[in-house]
Parts: C-alpha cells; sequence; structure tokens
C-alpha cells in the first residue's frame, strides 16, 4: 500500500519516525537535565509488576488496532498485485475494441469479446504494436468459455476459458506458458489434438499429463490430449472470476470456436520482464493507440490492476481504522484514566516532591519519563500483537475471497509496522503529556495531606426585585464578576479562534509543497500533523474562553441553536440532533444551577436525550430531516452517554433490588454493599468504565443484529421470485429450450424435463458493452460523471417470465398500484423498465456502476425516471426507457440489472450474449437435486444450473462472513473495556488497604473480600454490557420498524441472540478475569499491616 | 516466620477471675528481608470481664503488636491466648474472623469508616457479616447510633461527619454486636482536646452502664487515667502495671 489518505505512505513513515525521534528525545532530555526525576519516574514501572503489565495491555490497544488495519491493507494490496503480476506475467497493455472502461482481461466482467477484431487486422497491428520503443512483444488472442469433460475422472465443468494463442509470435510472453515446475513450454510443441491445460482446470477435473479432454463448441464434441499441465496465466485462460483455462494454437481455437478470421485482443508485453517500470506503459499506451483505427484501444492493463489494489488496500486500511476509532479513542480514554489513578496513587508523593521545591513542570517530566517507560515498550506489543490479529482476520478473509477467486496471502511491510509503532507511541506521548499536565496541577498541602481539593462553591444570588432578577439570569449564563475578568475572558476566546485561524496556515502550506520532492512530502506530513494539533489546541483554547465567559449550562443552550438551524435549513439530521443533544443537555445544567439535585437533572437529560435518539432513530421525531451512516456514531455516542449518566446517578437504587436478591443468600449482603457502594461513590471512574464497555457492545450487537435482520430478508421465498432453479448458458451454445434439451438427451433427461412446470427465458446483453445513463443528468449537468454511460447488466426478459415471476418491487411509479400492474405495464409498455434495489442510493453493488438518480431508496412511490440504455459498440442504439419499478432488496440479489421489455431489449441488443432460464418445478421436485441432476445432463452444452435457495444461503453465509470479521475487529475494542476494569480493580486495592484491614477486623472473610471486589468488577461489567446491548437492540428495533427499512424488505425483528451472549458473556467474563488477581490481592492483605497503613 | 502456638500451654481455666483475656507468654517476630523485630518478647496479661485496661508505651515498645494479637487480627510466633476461654490462635482465619465478628468492636485512630457506606450503613456492617437480617441490623444499628447520640445523623456519608462524630460512629459500629470486648488503638488520637474528652466520657459510660470490656491503647496520660488499669510496656516486654488514683469499677 502506498498511499493514506492521499499521502505517501513514504513521506507518513519518515513525518512519524522524525515525531517519534521528538518524543523520545524529550524523555533523552529529561534524562540529561533532570536525572532523578527521570529515575523516579522509571523506578514506578517495576513496582507493581501485574499492574504494570495491564498498563501496557492498556496502553498497547491503540497500536493493535492500527497495525491490525495497517496489516490487513498490506495483505490485500500484496494478494491483489501478487496475483495481478503472477496471472498477467509479460502482459502490460491489451488490445480491445472501445466499449467503455472494463476491457482489461483481468477484470472483464464478460468473458465474451464486445467486438471482435479481424485477424488479419490485427495480424497488421501487432508488427506496428511491435515497432514501439520500449515494446518487446505482441501476440494476438481469441478466447471464448467452453465446457470441458476429463474422459479419465469423468468430471465436467461448464466454463472452462478456452484461449488460442498466436504461437508464431511468442515474441515476449516465452514465460507464460510454463509448466508447474517453472519449465517453459512452446504452443508449436503442441501436436494437432493436443492442448495445455492450466492448473486451476486440472486441479477442478483431476486432468493428468496425457488424460483425454472433451471440449464442446456449438454443442460439438472435441477432444484433446493434454500435454502438459501450465501455470494459471492471462494467456493459459485465467481471468477474473474464471481461473480454468485451456490453451492452444491461435488456428485451432479459430476453427472451433467458427471464427477463423477474428481475434478478440492483442495483448501487449513491455520490455523489462514481468516486473518492469509501469510508469513506461503510460507512453507505451499512448503510442499504440496513435497507430490504432478506432474503435481499437489499448488499456494498461497492468497498471490499472495494481492501482485498484493499491486503491483496495488504502480503502481497506481506511476502513479498518475507522472502524477502530471508537477502541482508539477508548483506548485514549484508558490511557488518561490509567495516568489519573496514578497520580491519584501517588498523591502525597508528588505533594512532597512539589513541597520541597519542585515544579509542576517537573512532576510533568516524571510522569512523562514513566508513561514513556510504558510507551516503548507497550507500542511494540501492540504492534506484534496487531499482526498476530491480522494473522488471524487475514485468515478469515482468505476464506471469503476465495469465492471470488482471489488468493489472499498475509503480508506485511517494514514500512507498515514502522508507522503502527511511531503512531501507537507518539498518539500515547500526546496523552501522556496532556494527562501529566493535568494531574500536575494539584494542591500542594490537600495532596500531602491526601484531603479532597475543594473548589469554591459558586453563591446562588438572591432574587428579590427586579434588579435582582436580572443579575440572577446574568448569573446563569455567565461566569465573569469583573471587568477585567471579562476581558480576560473575551482575550482568550479571541486567541483560540485566531489560533485556528492560522492553523489553516499549515495545511494550505502542507498542500502546496506536497509532492514537489520527497523532503518537502514529509515537510507536509509534519505540517498537516501539526495542522492538527494546532487545530485541537485551539479549540481548546476557545472553549476554555468561552467556558470562563458562560456557564456551562449557558455554554451547551448557546452552540445547541446554531447546530439546530443549521440542521433544519440544510435538512440534515447530524447538526439537529447534535444541537437537540445540547440543548437538552444545556437544560439539565441550568437546572442543576438553580438547585435542582444533581440526580434528577441527570436521569431526567438522559432520559431525554434517549427518548429523543430513539424517535429521532424511528422517524418519529425531525421525520423531514435526513441521516447517513454518521448518526450510527453520534447517537452511540450520544445515548451512551444519556445512559452512563442515568445509570451513576440511578444505581443505588439497584443495590436496593440487588440486596433484596442478596437476601437469598444472607452472607452474601455485605460484599454486595459494598461492591456497590464503591463505584457509586466514584461515578466518573465508574462512568467512564461503564461507557467503555458500553461503547464497544453497543457498536457489536447493533453491527450483528443489523446484519442479522438484512441477511433473514433472504430467508423467505420473496428472494426466490418465485422459481426455484437457475440455469446460466454457455454463450457458445444457446439452449432456447431446457426441457427439449434435456429431452434430447434420452430418458433420464426427459424425466427430468419432466418435473420442470414452468420455464422462462431472460436473455442478458454483453456486459462489456451494455450501458445506462440518467437522462436528466444528461439533459442538466451533460460533464458530470454521473451524466455519463455506465455499465450495467441489461436483461431482456421473456414475455413468460413478466407473467410468470413473483419478483416484488419496494417502490413503484405513482399510478401503479400493485407489483402485478409494474409487471403487466412492463408487457404492455416498450418504453418500460423496471431495475434492481442496488440501483438506489448510491447502488451499483449487484448490477454494476449505475446509480439511478431521481429516486431515493425507501420512497414508496416515485415519478417514472427516463435513462438512456444503449449497446456501447453500435452506435445509433441508444433508446430512452421510463423505469416504473425498483425490485426489493430481497429479490435483487438474484434478479439485478435492468429489466427491459422484450421487444425493446431485441431492439438494442439483436446479439445478446446469453441467456439464463428460471425454472418453477413440479409439487415434490427437490430443487437441489435437480440443479445438479440438469447441469450433469446438458454438461456438454456448458450449462450451469443452481438451486436459488442454495444460491440465497451462498450470499448468505457470505454477508455473515463478512459481517464476523468486522465485528471480530470492533471487538479488539472491548479489550479496552475489560483493560480498564482491570486498571481500576488493582487501583482499588491500593487505595482501600486500610478498609480492607477494617473489614477484615470486623469480620469480613477473606472470601468475602475478594467476592466483594469481584462484584464490584462485575457490576462494573454488566452495567456497561447490559447498558450496551440494551441500547444497541432499541436503537436498531426502532430503525428496523421504520418505515424506510420496512421498505426494503425487513419484516418483524430479529435478535441474534446467541451472538449477543455470546460476546455480552466473552466481555463480562473476560472482565471478572481481570479481576482476579487484585481480587486475590485484596484478600491476602494482613490485616494488621493494612490497618497501620496511613 | 509465623509458627503455631505452643503447644505445651494449655489452657487453664480461669478459676474464680472472670478472665475474658487471658494471654501467655507471647512472642511476636517480624522478619523483612535481613532484619528480624522481636515486637512481642513473651509477654502474659489478663483482662477481667467489665475492666478498662489501657495499653501505654513509647512508639515502637508493641503495644499495637500486642493489640493486634489479642484480638487475632495478627498471628503469634509463641504463646497462648486465650478470649472467652477460646484459644483464638487455633482457630482457622475463617474460624477467627467469625469469632471476631461476633465477639469484638474495633474502634481506630482514623476512625476506618468507609467512606462510600452512610453512618448507619457502617454501623450495620458488622452485622450484616455475621448473618443478622437486614430489617434486624438496620434496628440494631439504630439502637447503637442512639447509644452514641447520632440518631439524627445516621444518613449522613462520614465526610459529612465531624471527627468525634466519625469516632462516635465507630464506637457504635464496635458496640452494634454486643461485643465481649472492644478494643482502641489510639482512639482519641486524631480528636481535639474537647472531642477527645467527650469520646472518653462517652466510652467510660459505656464501660460503666453496661460493664463492656476496653482494651486501649494510647499515649495520652490523661485517657489511661480513666481506665480501671494502665499496662506499661517497653521494648516487648510488660514492665509495669498501675491502677490509676481514683479508679474503681462498678
Amino acid at each position: 500500500m502506498s498511499d493514506l489518505f492521499g499521502l505517501s505512505m513514504n513521506y507518513i513513515m519518515i513525518a512519524l519516525v522524525i515525531l517519534l525521534a521528538v518524543a523520545l528525545s524529550t524523555v533523552g532530555w529529561v534524562l540529561l537535565r533532570n536525572r532523578v526525576l527521570f529515575w523516579i519516574g522509571v523506578r514506578n514501572i517495576p513496582r507493581r509488576r501485574a499492574q504494570t503489565i495491564l498498563i501496557v495491555i492498556g496502553l498497547m490497544l491503540s497500536t493493535l488496532i492500527i497495525s491490525t488495519a495497517f496489516s490487513i491493507g498490506d495483505t490485500v494490496d500484496y494478494s491483489i498485485t501478487n496475483q495481478a503480476y503472477e496471472r498477467l506475467h509479460s502482459i502490460d497493455e491489451t488490445v480491445q475494441a472501445s466499449a467503455g472502461e472494463s476491457d482489461n482481461p483481468f477484470g472483464s466482467s464478460s468473458l465474451v469479446s464486445a467486438r471482435p477484431m479481424a485477424a488479419a487486422d490485427a495480424s497488421q497491428w501487432v508488427q506496428q504494436i511491435k515497432s514501439i520503443g520500449g515494446v518487446d512483444g505482441a501476440v494476438r488472442v481469441i478466447r471464448a468459455p467452453v465446457p470441458v469433460k476429463d474422459q479419465a475422472s469423468g468430471l465436467t465443468e461448464p466454463v472452462v476459458v478456452l484461449v488460442g494463442v498466436d504461437a508464431t509470435s511468442m515474441q515476449g510472453f516465452e514465460s507464460d506458458i510454463q509448466s508447474k515446475d517453472g519449465k517453459q513450454l512452446s504452443l508449436t510443441d503442441l501436436g494437432a489434438n493436443e492442448i495445455y491445460a492450466n492448473e486451476s482446470a486440472a486441479d477442478k477435473l483431476k486432468i493428468s499429463v496425457g488424460n483425454t479432454l472433451q471440449l464442446f463448441t456449438s454443442g460439438e464434441p472435441h477432444e484433446f490430449v493434454v500435454r502438459d499441465i501450465v501455470k494459471d496465466r492471462v494467456l493459459t485462460g485465467a481471468v477474473a472470476g474464471v481461473s480454468r483455462g485451456l490453451v492452444l494454437n491461435l488456428s485451432q481455437a479459430q476453427a472451433l470456436f467458427s471464427r477463423p478470421d477474428e481475434v478478440d485482443l492483442i495483448a501487449v508485453s513491455n520490455s523489462g520482464g514481468v516486473h518492469n517500470d509501469l510508469s513506461a506503459g503510460t507512453q507505451i499506451k499512448a503510442a499504440i493507440n496513435n497507430t490504432l483505427p478506432k474503435p481499437f484501444l489499448a488499456a494498461s492493463t497492468k497498471q490499472d490492476v495494481v492501482d485498484a489494489a493499491n486503491q483496495a488496500a488504502s480503502f481497506l486500511t481506511t476502513f479498518f481504522v475507522i472502524l477502530g476509532l471508537f477502541a482508539i479513542a477508548s483506548g485514549m480514554m484508558l490511557i488518561f484514566l490509567i495516568f489519573v489513578m496514578l497520580a491519584a496513587e501517588r498523591r502525597v508523593e508528588m505533594g512532597m516532591v512539589r513541597a520541597v521545591g519542585t515544579k509542576r513542570r517537573h512532576l510533568v517530566q516524571m510522569f512523562l519519563s514513566e508513561g514513556m517507560g510504558y510507551n516503548v515498550l507497550a507500542a511494540a506489543v501492540g504492534c506484534g500483537l496487531g499482526v498476530v490479529v491480522s494473522i488471524g482476520m487475514v485468515r478469515i478473509m482468505a476464506a471469503l475471497f476465495a469465492d471470488f477467486g482471489l488468493s489472499i496471502v498475509f503480508h506485511v511491510s517494514a514500512r507498515s509496522l514502522i508507522v503502527s509503532y511511531s503512531l501507537g507511541v507518539v498518539l500515547t506521548f500526546l496523552t501522556v503529556v496532556f494527562s501529566s499536565w493535568r494531574i500536575s496541577n494539584l494542591n500542594i498541602t490537600a495532596a500531602i495531606r491526601d484531603m479532597a481539593e475543594t473548589t469554591p462553591r459558586q453563591e446562588r444570588p438572591r432574587v428579590s426585585g427586579v434588579g435582582s432578577l436580572i443579575r440572577y439570569a446574568f448569573w446563569l449564563l455567565f461566569k465573569p464578576t469583573s471587568m477585567r475578568s471579562w476581558i480576560t475572558s473575551i482575550l482568550v476566546c479571541i486567541g483560540g479562534v485566531a489560533l485556528a485561524a492560522f492553523s489553516a496556515v499549515f495545511y494550505i502550506a502542507g498542500v502546496a509543497i506536497y509532492g514537489s520532492s520527497a523532503a518537502s512530502g514529509v515537510a507536509a506530513v509534519l505540517l498537516f500533523i501539526a495542522g492538527v494539533l494546532v487545530s485541537a489546541t485551539a479549540l481548546v483554547i476557545a472553549f476554555t474562553g468561552f467556558l470562563r465567559i458562560f456557564q456551562l449550562g449557558g455554554l451547551a443552550i448557546l452552540l445547541g441553536v446554531p447546530l439546530l438551524v443549521l440542521g433544519f435549513a440544510s435538512g440534515q439530521a447530524f447538526p439537529a440532533g447534535a444541537g437537540l443533544s445540547l440543548e437538552i443537555a444545556g437544560i439539565a445544567l441550568l437546572g442543576i444551577q438553580v438547585g435542582v439535585p444533581n440526580r434528577l437533572a441527570a436521569t431526567a437529560a438522559g432520559v431525554v436525550l434517549l427518548v429523543a435518539w430513539l424517535l429521532l432513530a424511528g422517524g418519529q421525531l425531525f421525520p423531514s430531516l435526513d441521516g447517513g451512516p454518521e448518526m450510527f456514531f453520534l447517537s452511540g455516542v450520544t445515548m451512551i452517554l444519556a445512559s452512563t449518566f442515568v445509570l451513576v446517578y440511578n444505581a443505588d437504587l439497584m443495590l436496593v433490588v440487588l440486596t433484596r436478591a442478596g437476601s437469598v443468600f444472607s452472607t452474601l449482603i455485605p460484599s454486595i454493599r459494598t461492591a456497590v457502594a464503591y463505584p457509586l461513590a466514584n461515578k466518573f471512574r465508574t462512568g467512564m468504565t461503564i461507557a467503555m464497555i458500553s461503547l464497544v457492545m453497543f457498536a457489536l450487537v447493533m453491527t450483528s443484529t443489523m446484519n442479522s435482520n438484512f441477511n433473514r430478508i433472504f430467508l423467505g421465498d420473496d428472494a426466490l421470485g418465485g422459481y426455484q432453479v437457475a440455469i446460466s448458458e454457455n454463450p457458445n451454445n444457446h439452449i432456447g429450450d431446457v426441457a427439449a434439451a434435456l429431452q434430447s438427451t434420452g430418458t433420464d433427461g426427459a424425466a427430468l424435463a419432466d418435473g420442470i412446470a414452468v420455464q422462462d427465458e431472460v436473455r442478458h446483453a454483453n456486459q462489456n458493452t451494455a450501458e445506462v445513463r440518467n437522462v436528466l443528468l444528461a439533459d442538466t449537468d451533460p460533464k458530470s460523471d454521473a451524466a455519463k454511460f455506465s455499465k450495467y447488466d441489461i436483461r431482456g426478459p421473456s414475455a413468460g417470465f413478466i407473467g410468470d415471476n413473483g419478483i416484488k418491487f419496494q417502490s413503484r411509479a405513482e399510478g401503479l398500484d400493485s407489483d402485478a400492474a409494474v409487471w403487466a405495464r412492463l408487457a404492455s409498455d416498450p418504453k418500460t423498465a423496471v431495475i434492481d434495489g442496488n440501483a438506489v442510493g448510491g447502488g451499483g453493488f449487484g448490477g454494476g456502476e449505475f446509480s439511478l438518480d431521481g429516486v431515493k431508496q425507501g420512497d414508496p412511490t416515485f415519478k417514472p425516471v427516463t435513462v438512456q440504455v444503449r449497446d456501447a459498440t453500435a452506435p445509433g442504439t441508444q433508446t430512452d426507457v421510463q423505469i416504473i419499478g425498483i425490485i426489493t432488496p430481497k429479490a435483487s440479489a438474484i434478479y439485478s440489472g435492468l429489466f427491459l421489455s422484450p421487444a425493446t431489449f431485441s431492439s438494442i441488443f439483436p446479439k445478446p450474449e446469453s441467456s439464463d432460464y428460471l425454472l418453477k418445478l413440479k409439487p415434490g421436485v427437490n430443487a437441489g437435486t435437480a440443479a445438479d441432476s440438469i447441469e450433469k445432463t446438458l454438461s456438454s452444452q456448458g450449462v450451469q444450473a443452481d438451486s436459488l435457495r442454495k444460491l440465497i444461503d451462498g450470499f448468505q453465509a457470505q454477508n455473515q462472513g463478512f459481517s464476523y470479521l468486522i465485528q471480530g475487529f470492533m471487538g479488539i475494542g472491548l479489550f479496552v473495556g475489560i483493560a480498564a476494569v482491570g486498571v481500576i480493580a488493582f487501583r482499588t486495592v491500593v487505595e482501600r488497604r486500610q478498609q480492607i484491614g477494617m473489614l477484615r477486623a470486623i469480620g469480613y472473610t477473606r472470601n468475602a473480600i475478594a467476592i466483594s471486589f469481584m462484584m464490584e468488577s462485575s457490576f462494573i461489567a454488566a452495567l456497561g454490557v447490559l447498558s450496551g446491548i440494551g441500547l444497541a437492540l432499541l436503537l436498531a428495533y426502532q430503525l428496523l420498524s421504520s418505515d424506510e427499512f420496512a421498505r426494503s424488505g425487513i419484516q418483524g425483528f430479529y435478535v441474534p441472540w446467541l451472538q449477543i451472549i455470546g460476546i455480552g458473556g466473552f466481555a463480562f467474563i473476560a472482565s471478572l478475569l481481570m479481576t482476579i488477581i487484585p481480587s486475590r490481592q485484596a484478600s491476602s492483605i494482613p490485616i494488621a499491616e493494612a490497618l497501620r497503613y496511613e | 516466620m509465623t509458627t503455631t502456638p505452643t503447644d505445651s500451654v494449655q489452657p487453664k481455666a480461669s478459676g474464680e477471675r472472670d478472665l475474658i483475656i487471658d494471654a501467655r507468654d507471647v512472642v511476636k517476630t517480624y522478619r523483612t528481608d535481613e532484619v528480624v523485630v522481636q515486637a512481642l518478647r513473651g509477654v502474659s496479661f489478663s483482662v477481667e470481664r467489665g475492666e478498662m485496661v489501657a495499653i501505654m508505651g513509647p512508639s515502637g515498645c508493641g503495644k499495637t503488636t500486642l493489640l493486634n494479637c489479642l484480638s487475632g487480627l495478627d498471628t503469634i510466633n509463641h504463646g497462648i491466648i486465650l478470649i472467652n476461654n477460646e484459644d483464638i490462635n487455633r482457630m482457622s482465619d475463617n474460624k477467627r474472623t467469625e469469632f471476631r465478628a461476633r465477639q469484638m468492636g474495633f474502634v481506630f485512630q482514623f476512625y476506618n469508616l468507609l467512606p462510600v457506606l452512610s453512618a448507619i450503613e457502617n454501623v450495620e456492617l458488622p452485622l450484616l457479616v455475621s448473618g443478622t437480617k437486614t430489617g434486624e441490623a438496620r434496628k440494631k444499628a439504630e439502637a447503637s447510633l442512639d447509644l452514641v447520640q447520632l440518631r439524627e445523623w445516621a444518613k449522613h456519608k462520614p465526610s459529612q461527619l465531624s471527627g468525634g462524630q466519625r469516632q462516635r460512629v465507630t464506637i457504635a459500629r464496635a458496640l452494634v454486636n454486643s461485643p465481649a470486648i472492644v478494643w482502641g488503638d489510639e482512639p482519641t488520637g486524631d480528636l481535639d482536646t474537647e472531642n477527645a474528652d467527650a469520646i472518653m466520657a462517652l466510652i467510660v459510660d459505656l464501660n460503666r452502664q453496661h460493664n463492656q470490656t476496653f482494651v486501649i491503647v494510647t499515649h495520652a496520660p490523661d485517657v489511661a487515667a480513666r481506665c480501671h488499669r494502665i499496662i506499661h510496656m517497653k521494648d516487648g516486654h510488660i514492665v509495669r502495671e498501675e491502677i490509676p488514683q481514683g479508679a474503681s469499677r462498678a
């Protein structure tokens, strides 16, 4: 992976290494200047080993997540690139008829050439291309999918790519046809009836050298003897989607395909071997295109695939980093929590150090030294563990991607490891600096005496008369009490805003200098990072200034107003939701200020926020506003915060319930009492830990529930569209009538034909040439990308299919009040079409690159949308049709594409590539068995038959697999919460040493102490786990029962209890395990010693 | 290293005196990595039921160690300690803990109340530990707070109470289980003179009214002077006993 966020990874690495060096030299400077402070800090590391281990775990989690994300990116990059180099081998460019952008043989969506070229012309072009500087070979190729049977094994494969290569022009491609052991083979060595089979074909059909293969073209069998097994290469038939291939001489292939005067493409090899300089290809491509007549064009095939690999890797890395953001943020919160606790533990010590004359900055240096000690170790462990985690994830990915013909091989670059390590150390360094600065601000006397630091309470003005009312209102909103304070506060605000504006200079300068040289690239990355830091500092300063001017409640209310206005003005739910939340929080804070009890204010605000966000999600509140995936993050964070407040302020009520429950086991009551009382007494610490666990649980349960419900869409028969079996024919062997074809094979075939109740045909346009575009956009904004023609599956359903199918629509054109009415209209009106649900709302996932404009996901009705359809290779075929129905997501998995009326399809695509046949079977006929038997019976014609149920189950399994992969990665975040529970447990043992002694003195047994500690942790973990689960289920329910999702085919609400219990149980038990050691420590403290400890 | 108490010393009947504490030849040694400290060097000592005994001596003489050993908070290396005729060092840790919960109350210098529990919750804790039902525990705790005149402060947390009030809560907690003995380790050590005086008055009153046995470790002569007997310790030995002037048992 060479780029991330548009920046070169090399530059990012160098910039981060520089920052790492700065971080380390800061500590080095402390060592040189204040050796004592350095050692005071560092000697704390081995003091409590178990606690140190836990701190290292806490500190490493962010690095682990970053390192995992980078390793996955590297793996994908390496796997795709490696496979591209391996399969394309000598091929750098390919020349084909222009038909849009999908013309490379490696990524082509169709195996049938968009427009063949005349063999004689191609021969002439080959000579011209060879004369271009930098080209070391060009060769003519013909290819097509054929059914193949191995006579020895008796195995049949309906789709094997048969490639014919011009053996007389192999210069530059000599190494492309190699035996498995790397021996170079030649096509000229092949006898008249000999052929090479590639490894994939050999594996699938159990082909051995010397076996006889039967190939079927136009239904006619042809026999060939396998001379050798060759490596999977594009020239030996291994292309995207189908890796099974056979290769022989061009003339033989032309004869077999009955296309003696045609070839499909010219493969071009550049000088420099397989791993040549790809940048040279640009000039060569341009030179080739100058020599070729239109519509034939060259594509930089190898360069395109390598670029695509890079993009995929960059996308996946970014995707996983973003997925891990919750966990990274939680990890940084944990680091802060750890240092706050360490500071609390050493408060007296710190007070003493300050008392004897050290300055505040010396405390920062002390903590920094200690923090960096943990940090350099933790980041290394995190990096290593990240690699281990990614190896596990790569294994799962390998299984998932195997279905797409992509071989995933684990790979991580040293650069990624350096970036992960440096980023981990630098992030932790910044968090430690902030934490150290924060905790170094202590009152020396209070610290030495270990007393709580008190903040002066603001006196509420008395209300007596109009003047005092104004004073009261002023006090409610504003803080300053003197002119000097006003001026200072305003200056702080202005300073913050000015600094924020100034931070733009860093970004502008970064953009300006990026890319001109390596040094300027690194400088630009450093400027961007500096920009982020300066912006963050500016925000903190500005916010501090605002807080000096306004009371917190007043500030929240003030900030909420513009956000609400922005939300309603732009129609976006995100700012409106954020504004609403601020208003609610602000009112609660004002309430506290005027004397409302904290519990009442926090509970009321929490409940109102929860209800508001649930109503927002369900569309009952602000239904006119739109929201995207960002709402998931905002709703998650807000709801978790709200519920945490409600929980920590009301958990004492749970104590009553727990005590009642515990009275059955009366010996547990004292343990329960202390287990609940302590967390409630420290609301910040408890709330933070609950929020950490809850946040990750929320994300996991939400993902799991939403995926499970979406997956269940496919469970019902609606997804099958009324059919049980789908048959795809080989483009070279048109079937026409499946039943007749079966009957012609004999008695068994006739019996199979007898089981068919209905058969309907759907024709396919060639995917390389079928295109569609939005007419409205083409008229209004013709230059925009969205207005251009895009590749899409265009289908020509037969009249029978239109009449027989049971496919439903999620949206229908106005005036069409039933699904049947839509199909009837398509049958009667050649100017209409229906399209699959993937085309709506960013779509293109199933059918191609096209995205339908003018219809929104979830609209029940819409005004008919006009689109233009064409065969890209046949000028003049452009035809306008009106989309009148959007197929449900359920059925779109099978029935993807744009369905034209039969007549319109025939007029635009008179020569369809192939047909699919959809069968309804007679009662009692098993779809799976029937599909297998049909495929076997018609194997010589190369048909592929599938049970639709089986296909749907396959989709489901794949979706589930990806879902598990994502959940697994997000689950890493759970360890942050678990580690937090452990850190708190260790801390509490130290903190409560004397109290433990007292409890033991008054009769708590060792077990009671241990149980109390375990219960305390389980109380926190249970609150976090249950609140996360509860909120996720509530939000998922609200979302899934909203109109928008109901129209997508979601019916009912399914809760994946098994998964949820698994995730929750793991988090809970792991949290408990983390407290075993501290609990044992607590229970074994000698009583007399503990009581003496002061 | 901790060893079991000497087997050769057999418990003897308390005879005519109603001894509640009978300690003989108690030895306690602390060992750190390199240093061995003999905190108690064969201390013998007894207390009668209803007696108020003060233990005095310079810092490091072993008075708190003696209290810890007598109350079963710490183990001994040699000797025998009978509390209510039961040898506490022959008990398992759990049994000794249970014994402590039923027979003993503690008043510490720094109160050692749980800051997260209210006064009444702190007081009822020993009852809950010894298996008393919650309703009954609450009633007894209220009665105990009545005894120290803090009923109206029952719902307050320790941080909301003064030092004297906290120590009263500690005393209420020590008494709630009607223990045979209340141990006090510098019970007035963290209090000003006025509060210290009030606490001692309360302790004396409880001793007189309820015949409650108190063993108090203290540095303060005026605290010791209000007890029936003063034991003076030095270097791990009892060096002398003293009956304060005017001391008389109810």
